[in-house]
């Protein structure tokens, strides 16, 4: 279903919103670190790389078609801080699947900020957006990654091992995924 | 590497190329919907099983990435031609193989399938050098599971609902090897850079 929400996404503590270009040195904060890229498909990005990557996300609002994005900035309600970003794609019309993804700034880990901005993006997925399954990969080592999985609700589907490289070594992949059914009974709707 | 030799035997086969004179054996199950599910093209119909049959007696060896080896599975004694295995060569830099098969219901539970893949596995391995094979199975499949099982194979994935098959909604196991997991005392290979594949 297309599908142009409205934004932003409020929730408790958080703003989920489109990039704009003011946002630059604000994504450059994290993604610019060794750290923070270290799972991500990406190497650590220039400046330069983040105004680029943030011109092409001005336009990742919406549902159109299978493979469009929909790529939110995360910021504090209370002092509009850039904490990071969520992002939630079409992978298949037909079979109404989406895959969520996330990268928050290790400035503002470990306080249930990436929970609460993707479970916003799950209510979108089921709701509005009609899908009947999410999924989100991981590399096995990064645990906050995976972790983060569980906390929402996902299932572990796949342990993938040596199935491809990454970065030169033999790659270790983790699926989890949620079927609607069991985002409508963690939501008691 | 040396040339694929032809045909494989194991105990109660002969693993070879698919021939023109094959079509009556070929058709005796690659129209059933279970088989649908693992070959390129759909044969759900009589007429479209000549094709099929012509594209696997093309799938000869295996020379680049994405190419498919598939053998007929011929009983020794009577010749008859129980089904078919194949091995797809799907990725060269990470070495990654995938394997397939389908069989006359009528013949399985023999051992056929077992003995067939098990020449397969040998071959992807040791000759091919393949580092990571891979097979799709039915989630409701439990003759192909227990194969799997029987064979070694650790499940690697099990997705429910995550694409629709034929109007349903379709569960998929994923079961895997790596070199090293077959036959561990058979050979010492390191890890992570090997020789590839042809
Ligand atoms: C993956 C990533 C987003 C996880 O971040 P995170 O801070 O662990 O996750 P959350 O924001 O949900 O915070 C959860 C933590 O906050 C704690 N917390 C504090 N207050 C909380 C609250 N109100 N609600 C929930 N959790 C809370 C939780 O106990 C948990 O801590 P723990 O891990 O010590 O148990 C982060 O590690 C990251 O950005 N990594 C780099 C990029 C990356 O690898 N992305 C994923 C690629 S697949």
């Amino acid at each position: 279903m297309a599908l142009h929400p409205d934004f932003p996404l409020q929730t408790e503590r958080l703003r989920l919103r489109p990039f704009t270009r003011g946002d630059v040195d604000g994504v450059f904060a994290y993604r610019g670190r060794e750290d923070v890229a270290r799972y991500l498909f990406d190497p650590p990005l220039s400046r330069d790389e983040c105004a680029l990557a943030i011109q092409q996300r001005a336009t990742q609002t919406g549902f159109f078609e299978e493979g469009d994005r929909i790529v939110l900035a995360v910021e504090t309600a209370h002092d509009g801080k850039l904490v990071g970003e969520v992002s939630l794609i079409w992978r298949s019309v037909e079979a109404r699947q989406g895959e969520l993804g996330w990268i928050f700034h290790p400035d503002h880990h470990g306080r249930g900020y990436a929970t609460e901005a993707t479970n916003a993006l799950l209510d979108l997925g089921f709701g509005p957006a009609d899908m009947h399954r999410i999924f989100a990969r991981c590399d096995a080592r990064n645990e906050p990654s995976w972790r983060l999985m569980e906390r929402l609700g996902m299932r572990r589907e796949a342990h993938f091992r040596e199935h491809g490289l990454f970065k030169g070594l033999w790659d270790e992949e983790f699926y989890y995924a949620i079927l609607r059914d069991e985002w409508l009974s963690l939501r008691h709707v | 590497m040396s040339s694929l030799r032809l045909p494989i035997e194991t105990d109660h086969l002969v693993l070879r190329p698919f021939e023109r004179g094959d079509l009556d054996a070929v058709r005796r199950y690659h129209t059933l919907s279970s088989v649908q599910r693992y070959v390129e093209r759909p044969t759900r119909y009589e007429e479209d099983v000549a094709a099929a049959l012509a594209v696997m007696r093309s799938q000869v060896e295996l020379h680049r990435p994405g190419e498919t080896l598939t053998l007929a599975m011929v009983r020794r004694g009577d010749a008859l031609l129980v089904g078919h295995v194949s091995l797809k060569w799907s990725d060269a830099t990470a070495g990654q193989g995938e394997l397939r098969f389908a069989i006359d219901p009528a013949q399985s539970g023999k051992g056929y399938l077992t003995q067939a893949l098990t020449a397969m596995i040998d071959l992807a391995f040791d000759h091919f050098r393949i580092h990571r094979l891979m097979v799709r199975c039915d989630g409701r499949s439990h003759h192909s599971i227990k194969l799997m099982q029987k064979l070694g194979m650790r499940l690697e994935a099990h997705y429910r609902e995550h694409a629709l098959f034929q109007g349903e909604w379709d569960e998929e196991l994923h079961f895997a090897m790596l070199d090293r997991e077959w036959r561990p005392t058979a050979k010492v290979q390191d890890l992570p850079m090997r020789v590839r594949v042809a």
